[in-house]
């Protein structure tokens, strides 16, 4: 078991969604191992979606945050906090809900400890007037290996544990939001935003919108991971889905049908271990809800995949866009894949 | 057992914290008393004949339908028949179910009408308007129906289930929580007679047993809010099987998130998810309760082990280096410690009562926990873990029956 040192700090920033646009954004940006006099300059690249937190069911982990303040809103003192979303049997001071614990004021740090009890696909997200700061983009990807996790030992790089047929080679997050940009920019121009009125305009896939989805990892400096999906036929395909935006989704890919074995970081199993897990051809998710699904590659080619709410595939009102993207199979030329969604 | 069931369908007025105060149509149990949202709450037992009798004031005929029930018979004087939808001369759908007209309808039916069916099996159900259900519903006619299984004993652990013995849904506690959704608009154009199009539907409040938090959180019968009897604070002690029923009132579908831990659902709208020996239940963090859906779940929450004796392995900065009471006040009691109290900022106010901890839950369409933009707000409550023997006797819900 290890014990895993991050800290993440909370300022705000710009991203870009298609047609040259830069969003007003809050977010979470990666100051581990950064020294302590060089954390300012941090300030004002926060990140959409924040840096992937992933560890073993047993290792402890220490998560400073970090409130770095706004600086493009720096009249707003607002404080910050990290909740594990679905953490089983966490203690209110861990758990980010400042109506009943503590929040982390501007320039101030605070440790949360973290030791996952239990594998699967969570969510981490400020917790502090949530309507706001998670529209604003503080929230990242959070997954949790089984104690047994093996990369180098195939019927050990499983997503729920050694025997549970959860085996996959590649893995790749799909977390999806939503971008009201009304609600954005009257938060850049200091302007109250009735939240009741919430209409999204663009529909985002890791953060982005498509074609930016498939560009590659690190293609957009503060929108740090494609969508694109890559595989070797025949190779299995774990797909992590997050929905943190405040709609309900349904995904689809064309040709590919899914198994889904895990929903909300449990395995679907009943009382006395009844496995029921099932196939599906899209996934509809309510907000605030993860999935795992697996499916084995097909035949080389393209696939899309999209929201089959089609009118959520747009950019501002125009297709294409929004959660597109795809999965591009190989014949057998792509090397192991070295980390999530890479 | 026959159970004789008397409501009235009336108007009043609910009160939600930002001061807005809404005109509702919904039941009560008495004649001449304002409306309560939801309608008061109705458990009987598996096997009973339950008698429920409206008496209509409002100024449009109105009826009750009651999913998930079979064999309903409606009597409007002459006797009891088959309950069924009401089609006018052009074929038209007009009612989902027999109606009580409203008072006065020169040629119409009665005011009053009475339906009985058998509570053939165990569940959460939902009772709720038949007519114009589209806005009727909305104002607020609609309710929860709690059957218990025939072997329903709840001095005997074994006996004290959802579902009936050996169906693995033993509870020590258990709370209902009725979902909906209010647009003011809505509610105003019906209070003084004028068009509203259901098209234009645009909620700005939600709700939890018709109260928008904080209110939420408040005791049942508190006594500014006359209207809404029902608290939907949830409090249990650590390893406790909490059964929470969760029913969908409204007319949209909301994802309820729990902090603290996965519940275990174990039926869904009274049907136990059961097949033969096989358990077809599962855990989720989220639940899409959809419109005029009900979920059966078991929560317990059991920590981590801490207290003063085995710390905490993080050091707890200085008071004033912390966020506390962000919100004006705060449920927190100043301790990482269940059942220990420490120091809150003066001017806060804390309603943490013996160090219980809080854990949110709430709608995960974050507007939803606003009033009208207004965070906190709306869809949401806490689970109070109170500790070990603090919290006294579990009780379980009453009702009419
Ligand atoms: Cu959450
Ligand atoms: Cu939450």
């Amino acid at each position: 078991m290890a014990t895993i040192n991050k800290r993440f700090g909370a300022t705000d920033g710009y991203i870009r969604v298609p047609g040259g646009s830069e969003i007003y954004i809050f977010g979470w940006v990666d100051l581990t191992g950064i020294p302590e006099n060089e954390i300012f300059s941090y300030r004002g690249k926060a990140q959409l979606l924040g840096p992937l937190l992933e560890a073993k069911v047993g290792d402890e982990v220490y998560l400073t945050l970090t409130n770095l303040g706004m600086p493009v809103r720096p009249d707003l003192d607002d404080s910050h906090t990290i909740h594990w979303h679905g953490f089983p049997n966490q203690i209110p001071v861990w758990d980010g809900v400042p109506e009943a614990s503590i929040s982390v004021l501007v320039g101030r740090d605070f440790v949360y400890y973290y030791k996952p009890l239990a594998p699967g696909t969570y969510i981490y997200h400020c917790h502090f007037e949530p309507v706001e700061h998670i529209q604003m983009g503080m929230v990242g990807p959070l997954l949790v290996r089984p104690a047994d996790y093996d990369p180098g030992n195939p019927a050990y790089k499983t997503a729920y544990g050694h025997g549970t047929g959860t085996e996959f080679d590649r893995e790749y997050f799909i977390f999806l939001t939503e971008l009201d940009t009304r609600a954005h920019q009257q938060i850049e121009a200091v302007q109250e935003y009735d939240w009741t009125d919430y209409k999204p305009d663009y529909w985002l896939n890791n953060g982005r919108s498509y074609p930016d989805t498939v560009e590659p990892s690190g293609a957009l400096p503060y929108q740090p991971y494609s969508s694109l999906i890559r595989a070797n036929s025949g190779d299995k395909v774990l797909l992590r889905f997050v929905n943190l935006g405040y709609q309900q989704h349904s995904i689809e890919i064309l040709g590919v049908p899914l198994h889904v074995i895990g929903q909300d970081a449990q395995r679907p199993l009943g009382l006395n271990g009844e496995n029921l897990s099932y196939r599906k051809n899209a996934l509809y998710f309510a907000a605030g809800q993860t999935m795992d699904a697996i499916f084995t590659a097909p035949s080389a080619g393209t696939y899309p995949l999209f929201n089959r709410d089609y009118h959520k595939n747009v950019n501002a009102g125009t297709a294409p866009g929004g959660m597109v993207s795809e999965i591009q199979i190989l014949a057998g030329s792509l090397p192991p894949q070295p980390g999530p969604g890479q | 057992m026959i159970r004789n069931i008397n409501l009235w369908v009336t108007d009043g007025y609910i009160s939600i914290p930002d001061g807005n105060s809404i005109y509702i149509w919904g039941y009560t149990d008495a004649a001449g008393k304002r409306a309560q949202v939801p309608g008061p709450r109705i458990v009987v037992n598996q096997g009973d004949v339950v008698n429920i009798s409206i008496t209509n004031t409002l100024p449009e005929a109105t009826s009750v339908v009651f999913p998930g029930q079979s064999g309903v018979t409606a009597d409007t004087g002459s006797g009891p028949q088959p309950a069924g939808p009401k089609y006018d001369g052009g074929g038209n759908l007009v009612s989902l179910t027999d109606f009580a007209d409203y008072p006065g309808n020169p040629g119409g039916n009665p005011p009053t009408i009475t339906y009985t069916f058998t509570a053939h099996r165990p569940g959460t159900f939902i009772y709720e308007s038949g007519t114009n259900p589209h806005k009727q519903v909305q104002m607020g006619l609609y309710g929860a129906i709690i059957v218990r299984p025939s072997d329903y004993d709840p001095a005997v652990p074994a006996k004290k289930t959802a579902y009936g013995e050996n169906t693995h849904t033993e509870f020590d506690r258990e709370y209902l929580v009725v979902v909906s959704e209010i647009d003011p608009v809505l509610h105003q154009a019906v209070e003084q007679g004028k068009d509203y199009k259901i098209r234009d539907f645009l909620p700005r409040y939600w709700t939890m047993n018709g109260r928008s938090a904080p209110d939420t959180m408040n005791s049942d019968n508190a006594g500014y809010m006359p209207n809404q009897p029902y608290g939907a604070m949830i409090m249990a002690e650590p390893d406790e099987k909490v059964l929470i029923r969760y029913a969908g009132g409204g007319i949209e579908n909301h994802p309820l998130h729990p902090h603290g831990n996965h519940t275990r659902i174990v039926a869904l709208d009274g049907s136990l998810l059961k097949n033969g020996t096989e358990d077809l239940s599962y855990k989720k963090f989220t639940v899409l309760v959809g419109a005029g859906q009900t979920y059966d779940q078991v929560f317990t929450w059991s920590g981590l082990g801490y207290n003063p004796s085995n710390p905490i392995p993080t050091v707890m900065p200085n008071l004033r280096n912390l966020g506390v009471g962000d919100a004006g006040w705060t449920m927190w009691s100043g301790s990482p410690y269940l059942g220990e109290k420490g120091d809150v900022p003066v001017g806060v106010t804390s309603f943490n009562q013996v160090g219980e901890y809080h854990f949110m839950v709430h709608s995960h369409e974050e507007m939803q926990i606003t009033n009208w933009g207004e965070f906190p707000g709306g869809m949401m409550t806490m689970i109070a873990i109170f500790p070990t023997g603090t919290l006294g006797d579990a009780g379980t819900i009453e009702g009419l029956g």
